[in-house]
């Protein structure tokens, strides 16, 4: 089978970030994969162990994200497609389905696969945009994936349970962290990585419609988490707290 | 030589390349993942972590600066000393493990060895198949290693060892030795010569676990030789040529020791951050007290200096550049920082330092080998000053 992973690349979690004024200023670098779409990565690397097939990531960003794209490598990816840009530019999730939709419409593929969304963000939007976009079946939140019959069989996490869904080929999958853990580069995987193609696609010659390369969204600004107030104490008798807790329970935190 | 400024491989450059960010990640990641965990009941049970080893050598990380086709790395020193500091940072005993293992015992064979020699046993201990051990240093000797008793007598086509060594890492777990012995009595340094032993080898027997200040997960025994016979194609490089390449060997360590150093002073500056941006006294954290914020200060930009200094060492190292004095400083410098840092990273811990709860303690004990293990810090300072004398005479 034929995987597509599209990766992004995405500020550390625990690198620092400011909010001045109506900007966000990140410290950019400290850049990594993102996290779900390292498990997507992961996960198509072991089903092509199994079952055969190949491997490519896809990645649009700035040439800073090439180190991104050299970290799936080294994972095992096959190969790889960047496709540039600025990195200044201010994209949403449709952007970024659109982007990937005219890459991926000559593309011949078994599985688009992606994680469920990224660290950065936290949208969740461009999978289900681009299997919207590519008019495939595809499912969101998986938490494995099996191939059966030459069809993906994909698990879900429900609030009661497990669903499984079976995807006839073409289909894309969005995936959870909770499916595995990415394998750690081992130092063969990072020297051979450096060996593997890595193509280089020119934004303008995907041929993207202006219109949908403007983001629909606008962030109309960004505010700190509230601090969390301290915590009340009560003193006294039993019987006089319990009220008094009571009270405000109804009164001020309006729970009862 | 023509000096090319435009040439990145030589002018000045404080930025890692591609391939050694991600193979610092790749550690640091591994290390977060599966080293830090378990470290304390490590250091308590004194155990030898066979698994993480094997974990390592699947990582590639047993052999990373040795050549390919004996199935290293092919990496270059620079890499190595990443390596090295990310698993200091959390395990020196295991960091100790890796270094003293690919420097020592593989690195004399990679220096020494000929191309069988490399073919059957480097290719085994890159792999991390086989563990090597390192034996120069004798009940009566360390760094005069002109006053070893050890032996080796030519009897026919065999060697005869006899002798016993101590402080021997990866003594008992180690497949393969590499072992100094005396060819020739009558000529002091000029008649020592090397031997690569088998742990099977009849009379090949390794002592029991040493009890130790620290370094504790790391193996360390007395090994004894008592009539071993070593072909005679075991001779590792020339006759009478042990010393000096020991000598080469021990420079190649120091670079280890060096980075193993800056991992253990790391380790001790980002648990101090941590501590002190936690506990409270007077009313705020005690890392904004300007007391404790003069400790951090001095303990990062020491670490920085270190750092480079080691860099540098490596950095000639791979360049096929003398680095003798260069690592000797490194050693020197990082080594007393080391002990410095976890004494300071303890005084800040205050009493919490001085339990096993936090790993601070761990360091200060770990941290003493640093200045001890390949060439005292006076050793060192010998180095140093008998290079600067050449240069200066």
């Amino acid at each position: 089978m034929k995987f597509y992973v599209c990766i992004k690349q995405v500020p550390d979690v625990n690198a620092p970030i400011q909010i001045k004024g109506e900007e966000l200023i990140q410290d950019t670098n400290r850049m990594i994969l993102n996290a779900y779409d390292a498990s997507a990565v992961e996960e198509a690397l072991v089903l092509t162990e199994k079952h055969g097939g190949e491997v490519e990531v896809v990645l649009i960003g700035p040439d800073k994200a090439k180190e991104t794209i050299r970290k799936a490598l080294a994972m095992g990816a096959q190969k790889a497609t960047h496709i540039q840009t600025s990195g200044d530019e201010n994209y949403d999730s449709s952007t970024y389905a659109s982007i990937l939709a005219s890459f991926f419409k000559d593309k011949e593929y078994d599985v688009i696969s992606c994680g469920k969304q990224s660290q950065d963000t936290d949208a969740g939007l461009t999978g289900s945009m681009l299997a919207e976009l590519l008019n495939l079946p595809y499912a969101t939140n998986a938490v494995g994936l099996e191939i059966e019959d030459n069809q993906l069989v994909v698990k879900r996490q429900g609030d009661t349970g497990q669903e499984m869904i079976a995807l006839p080929s073409p289909c894309l999958v969005t995936c959870s962290n909770d499916m595995n853990e990415p394998r750690i580069p081992s130092l063969k995987g990072i020297m051979q990585s450096k060996r593997k193609p890595m193509e280089a696609v020119e934004l303008s010659s995907l041929d993207v419609e202006e219109d949908n390369l403007a983001a629909k969204t606008t962030v109309t600004g960004y505010q700190e988490k509230p601090e969390r107030e301290a915590g009340k104490k009560f003193e006294g008798e039993p019987d006089d707290i319990a009220a008094e807790v009571a009270q405000l329970l109804d009164t001020e935190a309006n729970v009862i | 030589m023509s000096t090319n400024v435009l040439d990145p491989s030589k002018s000045l450059s404080f930025e890692l390349s591609e391939d050694q960010q991600l193979i610092r990640d790749s550690v640091r990641d591994f290390a977060d993942r599966h080293i830090a965990p378990g470290v304390k009941e490590r250091d308590a049970s004194k155990e030898f972590p066979h698994d993480l080893v094997e974990m390592l050598a699947d990582q590639g990380l047993m052999g990373m600066v040795h050549e390919e086709k004996y199935n290293g790395g092919g990496v270059g020193h620079v890499s190595f000393c990443l390596m090295i500091e990310e698993i200091a940072r959390w395990d020196a005993s295991l960091a100790l493990t890796v270094a003293s293992h690919t420097s020592l015992c593989s690195g004399h064979i990679a220096l020494a060895g000929n191309e069988q020699q490399k073919e059957k046993y480097l290719s085994q201990l890159t792999t991390g198949e086989k563990l090597g051990a390192w034996c120069l240093t004798e009940p009566g000797s360390g760094s005069d290693a002109s006053g070893m008793s050890t032996t080796a007598v030519k009897k026919g086509d065999k060697w005869i060892l006899n002798g016993s060594k101590i402080f021997i890492t990866q003594g008992s777990v180690g497949g393969i030795y590499v072992v100094l012995a005396k060819t020739d009595p009558d000529k002091g340094t000029k008649g020592i010569s090397t031997f690569i032993v088998e742990r099977e080898w009849d009379g090949v027997q390794p002592g029991g676990k040493m009890e130790k200040l620290g370094m504790n997960s790391s193996d360390t025994t007395e090994v004894y030789f008592e009539n071993v016979e070593v072909p005679e194609e075991n001779l590792l490089g020339e006759l009478g040529r042990g010393f000096i390449d020991t000598m080469k060997v021990l420079d190649g360590g120091r670079i280890g020791i060096g980075a193993l150093s800056v991992g253990i002073a790391r380790g001790c500056l980002e648990e101090s951050l941590k501590y002190s941006s936690e506990r409270k006294q007077f009313g705020s954290p005690i890392g904004d007290f300007q007391s404790i914020e003069n400790k951090l200060a001095d303990m990062a930009t020491e670490i920085d200096a270190a750092r480079f200094l080691v860099h540098r060492a490596a950095w000639l190292k791979d360049q096929g550049k003398p680095f003798t004095k260069e690592v000797s400083m490194a050693k020197l410098f990082a080594s007393e920082l080391a002990v410095r840092a976890a004494d300071e990273a303890v005084q800040i811990h205050g009493g919490y330092g001085y339990i096993k709860e936090y790993h601070v303690e761990r360091f200060m004990r770990d941290a003493k080998l640093m200045t001890i293990g390949e060439g005292t810090s006076e050793v060192q300072r010998m180095i140093i000053a008998r290079e600067l004398k050449k240069e200066y005479s």
